[in-house]
């Protein structure tokens, strides 16, 4: 498989890992979840333990009007429930929905009829209005028509309470009330899940390469790079090449190497060439030299100044590099 | 068209499907419920409440000396006697209402799941010639409120014993309940018993002396040698209500027992006309002649002592009222 193929085939990879982040973060599940029911009672309870589940996450309760919530011991709450209608939330069973239970009254309501005692004080007589059967009951609130003697806390709200669940003392029972005897609509839980989404974005960005890889190898496929491929190679020769029959112009350095003018003048004196057998022991490479006397070395001219040509490298140093050059 | 979609739903497929186990399992629900960090029935922000309530209740009526008004925090045996006493502070030069004082000491506050309930509280010292006033609070049901039902200042040099604090509360006894020895029931009955058989009574020496029934036997004396000066008779019955008797535990182990007493004094002379005093002229009920009788309607707290007492402990009454709530001439 060439190079090429398997960049379109990382290419082909990418773009289906970019894909899938992409959708993956567009539908990331949220953090903050509120399962919620609905309720039809003017009365909603969360026990001890739910209140225990919730932690530190807020209770709410729509309804309409004034919402009052309230604790109580078990028992006094269970004594007091026992003469309503009542909604108990029970549990969480998903991420978007409470579970809840009805529960009837027990129990007759209790008269709201006065007590029959004698009393020596004036009780006020209400007067009948014109049109009174005419106008709505007043309503009634179902808290204070009962002893609130064994309430322990209290929070209140219009049309919406919400309550921190860890607000509640531990082991108490929270029961929301819809003061006038209306029915609540709804109640929910905030709650804070774990998302494990961390690798949405890493996919993303190595698709992301990946699809980029491939939209070269892509591109490449589609460009013919043969004709300036050969130009640039044509062009190289061109410059790289020294033919057999080129004449070195006067002058230049090519026709100077060749008359050997770089190599060393050696002094062919007795005493350079005693002195130069001398150090034979000390500096081999320079005794031949001085025995030949001609400035090249022995065995070695026509090597390597040549060679230097054919190369077409330079001395260093060297003024008239100029002539060379076509 | 289709080709194309099917790799884009299987994408999104496979995108829901890796976010769906991506996402945390519900947590699992809490089976079982934390403990009450205060199990007593009445915190003490709520048996302020309720005593604050009562006190102005109480205020009010004494302002307008109506026991009508007393309908809602004082009930029972309070409202009588408080009714007795507007009759009496009515007329001219007549005593005022007992002083109840409204800070309390102490509060001793129930620890029951189920109804009646009592509270008890222990005022503070009115003035330097009074004690201080233990009263009672009733509560019937969870729809009513606790009701005042009856008060006893303490008796001179009586200790109350150390009730459990409202973080806990008190075990309601029944006042049949065997977790004291004798009941509840037994000791007030015994005590009724002394107080009818009089001070020379074996029972006398089972219970703690108190001055109570000290002054009791003492009138007893005095109105008996009276009517055999005058070749009459003095009768006194004592009928306890054990049905308006409560109990509760203490931190020794015993019991504090409250309990309403009713005692008629009958004094009988011949040939004769009996008077009373001129204070007690607002409660007559009819026209004496030879025969009166007053009414008290009485109020004891007993301490039963626990089994973590010292040796040779006794059942002692530790307050104690004695209110005439009624003269006639019969």
């Amino acid at each position: 498989m060439s190079l090429r193929t398997t960049a379109l085939v990382a290419g082909v990879i990418g773009v289906l890992l970019l894909v899938t982040g992409l959708v993956a973060d567009a539908q990331r599940p949220p953090r903050e979840v509120t399962p919620d029911a609905a309720v039809n009672t003017a009365v909603v309870v969360y026990e001890p333990a739910m209140l225990a589940f919730a932690g530190d996450n807020r209770i709410g309760v729509s309804g309409d009007g004034p919402i009052l919530g309230l604790t109580a011991r078990p028992a006094d709450a269970e004594a007091w429930l026992a003469d309503h209608t009542v909604t108990y939330v029970t549990e969480m069973l998903d991420w978007e929905t409470l579970a809840t239970t009805s529960a009837e009254p027990v129990a007759p309501s209790p008269s709201a009829s006065p007590s029959a005692s004698p009393s020596d004080e004036p009780s006020p007589s209400p007067s009948a209005s014109d049109g009174a059967d005419e106008e709505e009951a007043e309503p009634v609130d179902i808290v204070a028509e009962t002893s609130q003697d064994h309430w322990r806390d209290e929070f209140r709200g219009t049309d919406r309470l919400s309550i921190k669940a860890s607000d509640v003392v531990p082991g108490e029972v929270l029961v929301i009330v819809s003061t006038e005897d209306t029915p609540l609509t709804a109640t929910d839980l905030t709650q804070t899940r774990d998302v494990q989404d961390g690798w949405i974005t890493p996919l993303i960005w190595w698709g992301a390469f990946l699809t980029l890889v491939g939209v070269v190898a892509l591109v490449l496929r589609f460009i013919d790079f043969r004709p300036a491929q050969a130009k640039g190679e044509e062009w190289i020769n061109k410059r790289q090449r020294v033919s057999d029959g080129d004449e070195p112009a006067p002058g230049s350095r090519r026709a100077r190497r060749e008359a050997g003018e770089h190599l060393p003048e050696a002094s062919l004196d007795e005493e350079a060439v005693v002195s130069a057998r001398s150090v034979d022991s000390a500096s081999p490479a320079s005794a031949p030299s001085a025995e030949r006397g001609d400035g090249s070395q022995p065995g070695w001219p026509d090597t390597t100044v040549p060679g230097l040509n054919e190369m077409g490298l330079d001395e260093p140093g060297d003024g008239d590099r100029g002539e060379e050059r076509p | 068209m289709s080709r194309r979609l099917l790799p884009l739903a299987a994408v999104a497929g496979l995108s829901a499907l890796a976010l769906a186990g991506c996402v945390s399992d519900v947590p699992e629900p809490v089976t079982s419920p934390p403990d009450l960090e205060a199990s007593g029935a009445l915190l003490e922000p709520q048996s302020d409440r309720i005593v604050a309530e009562t006190m102005a209740e109480l205020a009010a009526a004494d302002r307008a000396r109506r026991p009508g008004r007393l309908n809602d925090r004082v009930g029972g045996d309070a409202v009588t006697i408080r009714g007795v006493q507007y009759t009496l502070a009515k007329a001219d030069d007549g005593p005022a209402p007992v002083t109840l004082p409204a800070e309390m000491q102490a509060v001793y506050v129930s620890a029951a799941d189920t109804w009646p309930r009592t509270m008890v509280t222990v005022s503070e010292q009115a003035d330097e010639d009074s004690t201080p006033v233990v009263m009672l609070w009733v509560q019937e049901d969870i729809l009513t409120d606790y009701q005042m039902r009856n008060w006893a200042h303490m008796i001179p040099g009586a200790t109350l014993p150390a009730m459990p604090g409202p973080s806990t509360g008190a075990e309601q006894l029944a006042m049949d309940s065997d977790a004291v020895s004798p009941t509840p029931q037994e000791v007030v009955e015994s005590y009724v018993e002394l107080l009818r058989a009089g001070g020379g009574s074996d029972l006398d020496e089972t219970f703690a002396p108190d001055s109570y029934r000290e002054r009791l036997f003492t009138a007893r004396s005095t109105l008996t040698d009276a009517a055999k000066e005058a070749d009459g008779e003095y009768v006194e019955t004592v009928q306890p209500s054990i049905a308006n008797s409560f109990a509760m535990a203490t931190a020794d182990g015993g019991a504090l027992v409250f309990a309403p007493l009713t005692i008629d004094s009958s004094f009988t002379v011949e040939d004769a006309t009996v008077s009373i005093d001129e204070a007690d002229q607002p409660l007559l009920d009819g026209e004496l002649d030879d025969t009166v009788t007053h009414s008290y309607l009485d109020f004891i707290v007993i301490h039963i002592p626990g089994a973590d007492a010292e040796e040779g402990s006794l059942p002692g009454v530790v307050a104690a009222e004695h209110n005439l709530i009624r003269v006639s001439d019969s």
